[in-house]
């Protein structure tokens, strides 16, 4: 019952903190839209173009906008030292992690399910496409919460070079991208397949993202 | 004899035996090899003579991946059994795969430009092994932007660890994906499907490309040992004064 009481209080943490914090999910809101004003600026109002890009736009802005929550993930908790006392107090690194990525993937992810309309319709994606994207992006977005929480792990003490940390998501990302924007143009007949191989690596990531972002950490907690 | 590999002591010693038999092993085969690859082979009776390309091209692609291979090997070994020569490994060896991959693609998009019309093709061998390159540069830049050295050794491995999912990619990307790029002609389980005419001078490029990073690589280990060396020994006077 123990673990259970410790998980429930940590949750209610992070929703504290995200929520005192909350100009944070805002900037990436309006970083997302702002990016799709620029696109549309330097591309030109010209519908048929749009047709194609769109969803990729999106998707582009969706990873760049990931980029900005990297140092939301363990540095702020690194910095006060409340990461040393999770780290003694009786949950695993890797549960902490997990939850993490939960509680990241809610306060940080799903704001954009009210944000991708909006910016479909400003680039004029017709509405079943819409739709499909908001699923693609239920799928897509632990992925992408998975790896920022990565990046964000292996950089914790990192001075030198913050930005290497956007690198490092924008790699690991290129197969999500791939599938997820080839799904929404893709034939009928081909949308299962991609989709069998999206859920694959959503699997795939949520089950070696503890492991990784626990050992990062604890390497950053030793060497601090 | 498994602690050559792992000890740099030993590593040193065995590689001072080693290193004047490998350069002229590979002086000799990489002369015959392109003695072979230039004049002795046949041209293609549908690519001419650019097909010669494919003797830089093939050894270079199985030497970046070798030694992605190898250092992926060397950072599970230095992270589970605490060994530290891993880690010398993998900073000695990455820009070798680097400038290997760098070849690779060079010469695949010189050999595309007359046969496939086009320098680039977004294909999913040719797009993988970009990223191969991309994982090389993060590799080599990640590991210099933590002051702390140590951690950012322990930390690059780990990234190389995870990284290593790109190598199946790469190779199965031709089996899984119908691309532009050609199937693998040798390392099937059938007989390759090459002719042997032109198998010769490829393997024989094969063994010396292979014989040239290997020398490249010891060559490398041994200075960033001595490199260490020197680091720890200010270190100590640094201390002691």
């Amino acid at each position: 019952m123990q673990i259970f009481n410790s998980i429930q209080a940590l949750f209610y943490r992070e929703y504290k903190i995200t929520f005192n914090n909350f100009q944070d999910i805002f900037t990436i809101l309006i970083f997302f839209i702002l990016g799709i004003l620029i696109f549309v600026f330097s591309i030109g109002p010209n519908k048929e173009i749009f047709n194609y890009i769109s969803v990729g736009i999106i998707w582009t802005l969706l990873l760049l906008s990931t980029n900005l929550s990297i140092d939301k993930f363990y540095k702020r908790d690194f910095k006060d030292g409340n990461i040393f006392l999770l780290y003694i107090s009786g949950l695993s690194f890797e549960m902490i992690v997990l939850i993490k990525i939960i509680t990241m993937w809610i306060f940080f992810q799903l704001p954009f399910l009210l944000i991708i309309p909006i910016g479909g319709i400003i680039l004029d994606i017709n509405m079943d496409k819409i739709a499909i994207n908001l699923y693609i992006f239920l799928i897509g977005s632990p992925i992408l919460t998975s790896l920022a929480s990565i990046s964000g792990s292996m950089n914790l003490l990192n001075n030198k070079n913050f930005s290497i940390s956007g690198i490092i998501i924008m790699i690991f990302s290129i197969p999500l991208i791939i599938f997820s924007v080839g799904i929404i143009n893709a034939t009928p007949d081909l949308v299962m397949p991609q989709l069998n191989i999206l859920i694959g690596i959503l699997m795939l990531f949520l089950a070696i993202t503890p492991w990784i972002s626990a050992a990062c950490i604890k390497l950053s907690i030793r060497n601090s | 004899m498994i602690r050559v590999f792992i000890n740099p002591d030993k590593f040193n010693k065995f590689s001072n035996y080693l290193l004047k038999p490998l350069l002229i092993v590979s002086i000799i085969s990489f002369v015959l090899g392109l003695l072979f690859a230039i004049y002795l082979s046949p041209d293609d009776y549908q690519q001419g003579s650019t097909v010669r390309i494919m003797y830089i091209h093939v050894p270079a692609a199985w030497l970046a991946m070798l030694t992605f291979f190898i250092m992926t090997i060397y950072s599970i070994i230095a992270l589970a059994f605490k060994i530290p020569f891993g880690f010398i490994v993998n900073s000695a060896v990455a820009p070798i795969g680097a400038t290997f991959t760098f070849i690779c693609i060079f010469t695949g998009s010189l050999w595309g430009k007359p046969m496939w019309g086009t320098w680039w093709v977004w294909d999913a061998r040719l797009t993988s092994v970009a990223i191969l390159l991309l994982i090389y540069l993060t590799i080599i830049v990640l590991k210099k932007s933590f002051s702390n050295i140590s951690l950012g050794e322990k930390i690059t491995a780990i990234f190389i660890i995870v990284s290593s999912i790109n190598l199946p990619i790469i190779k199965f990307s031709v089996d899984w994906w119908n691309t532009l790029h050609q199937p693998a002609s040798i390392s099937k389980l059938s007989a390759p499907s090459i002719d042997i005419s032109m198998l010769k001078p490829l393997l024989i490029m094969l063994f010396s490309f292979t014989c040239v990073g290997l020398y490249i690589a010891i060559l490398r280990i041994k200075a960033e040992i001595i490199e260490r060396k020197e680091k720890n020994n200010d270190n100590v006077i640094k201390k002691s004064i």
